[in-house]
């Protein structure tokens, strides 16, 4: 009865997935271990928990025309995130997961303090394996062993966060964007030990919505939508075994993400829009087995004119742990 | 295994629950501003905007009432050195002020805490061109109900008749073009 009723949930988030919008996309390994960062289970797994925690601190933002641009002085402005997630095996090729987060908001000014907290925006996903057997080699012998672990995914962001249109004082307390996204993801990953490379590309759109509210205060309501978002990762790293044959896994990457302009009662809002380059260095233990998995993560936004645009400028931190069910 | 199922289910369980949190799972288009009493001193449109007096950035006092006898309508930008306030301001800079030479534009900063902050700020953001407010005790802040990218429009009765987010701007044109 038990499963019965945990099948009857999954299934009524994959329905929901297919008249919904989605999210990001992640470097993975189909081995399992490795440079993971995304909640891809690994081929023949059955489940997975995924718990991490991010600090990420502002400091300074690309204008709209993506000159860079310092923090007032004076000013100190993190947030931190506790992700909870949880991917579980539907079948041999398909895999589904969620990811929770709760966010907490610590801003401080000259002038200002301000520290609230809240639930993030959910995500849910859906991947097919478009492979049959592991795709992680020792040695190519063949070309059949270039072949590389390709993931297709769908992604839905379900706004569970709180958000400019919620009741809500001021801007300190948003946790989340407000919009339903469904993104579609590509996953391309290939390991040839002790080298690892993966491509990640997503393309998303939100789904427009009426707005009668902003910052808790009730407004003439219009209707309001996002720009279409598109991003792209790619990762490299090295596998180095231990005497335990538990490894440690080194990855470096990049990714570029943009966002068009968004569209009020139909017409173009050119306040609207961003654009974000990164680079990340990930290093990861894995244990023998890869059902334990812990990692540490910094991402940091290029702090130079022209990396991006209308949107802070952040390191992220990122430690996390997961557990995978063989 | 049932461990991990059941842990979904909870997770599945604190979203649904806390999506009574939120309107954003089910928005709503209903108008529900406010009505207000005609005359009274509030934030809302349609009342009378709360005076105050604020130093800028280079020590000039201003006052609201002051400001309305030479001027056809005053703006206030809320702004806090983002972002979202940076494009606002660069916005209405190149595409509303131009057309209503009429009309006062300040920005208000709410957050640096002090005028010398306050300037080193506006000049870091290219933005000496605006007279910036220095609300020092987010007295300001408050009293219009205001956060980042708030604008109000106050016409040349004191009274106000926008207060919202500046989204693409179109709204505070067609504002000021309704001004007596």
């Amino acid at each position: 009865m038990k499963y019965r009723i945990f099948t009857i949930l999954t299934m009524t988030l994959m329905v929901g997935m297919a008249f919904l919008p989605t999210q990001s996309a992640y470097a993975a390994s189909c081995c399992g271990g490795g440079s993971a960062t995304s909640l891809i289970l690994p081929k023949f797994s059955k489940a997975m928990i995924d718990v991490s925690t991010d600090i990420e601190k502002y400091d300074g933002f690309w204008n709209d025309v993506g000159d860079y641009v310092p923090d007032p002085a004076g000013s100190d402005l993190n947030q931190y995130r506790l992700n909870l997630g949880y991917a579980h095996r539907l079948a041999s090729h398909w895999q589904a997961s969620i990811n929770v987060p709760y966010v907490w908001n610590v801003n401080e000014y000259s002038g200002l303090t301000s520290r609230t907290n809240g639930l993030g925006d959910t995500t849910i996903n859906l991947f097919y394996e478009a492979f049959d057997t592991i795709k992680c080699v020792y040695k190519v012998n063949t070309v059949k062993d270039l072949v590389p672990a390709v993931y297709l995914g769908t992604s839905l962001t379900v706004p569970t966060g709180i958000s400019p249109y919620d009741n809500v004082e001021n801007s300190f307390d948003i946790t989340g964007r407000g919009f339903y996204r469904l993104d579609g993801v590509l996953l391309v990953d290939k390991t040839i030990y002790p080298w690892n490379a993966s491509l990640e590309l997503s393309y998303g759109a939100y789904f427009e919505r009426s707005v009668n509210r902003e910052y808790g205060n009730y407004v003439e309501p219009y209707d309001k939508n996002l720009g279409n978002r598109a991003q792209g990762t790619f990762s490299f790293g090295y596998t180095h075994f231990l005497d335990t044959m538990d490894t440690l896994t080194f990855t470096g990457a990049y990714a570029d993400l943009w966002e068009d302009e968004g569209e009020i009662d139909g017409n173009t809002d050119p306040t609207s829009g961003l654009r974000k380059r990164s680079v990340a260095g990930t290093i990861a233990f894995s244990t023998m087995n890869n059902d334990w998995v812990v990692k540490f993560t910094w991402n940091h936004a290029i702090q130079r004119d022209r990396w991006g645009a209308n949107f802070p400028t952040t390191d992220i931190y990122t430690i996390g742990v997961r557990h995978v069910f063989l | 295994m049932s461990f991990c199922k059941s842990l979904f289910s909870l997770l599945l369980l604190a979203v649904t629950a806390c999506a009574d949190m939120t309107d954003d799972l089910n928005p709503s288009g209903e108008d529900k501003r406010p009505v207000v009493e005609a005359g009274s001193i509030g934030p809302y449109v349609g009342q009378q905007a709360p005076d105050f007096t604020l130093s800028d950035t280079l020590y000039t006092f201003h006052t609201l009432s002051t400001e309305l006898t030479t001027a056809n309508g005053i703006v206030l930008y809320f702004n806090m050195w983002c972002p979202l306030c940076d494009s606002h301001m660069s916005h209405m800079r190149e595409n509303i002020v131009p057309d209503f030479p009429l009309v006062s534009f300040f920005v208000v900063d709410y957050v640096t805490g002090s005028v010398s902050l306050s300037r080193s700020s506006q000049v870091a953001n290219g933005f000496t061109d605006f007279t910036v407010l220095v609300d020092i005790d987010q007295y300001i802040v408050n009293s219009y109900n205001a956060t980042m990218g708030t604008t109000v429009v106050i016409d040349s009765n004191g009274s106000i008749t926008m207060n919202e987010d500046y989204k693409d701007g179109s709204r505070l044109r067609t504002a000021l073009e309704s001004l007596p």
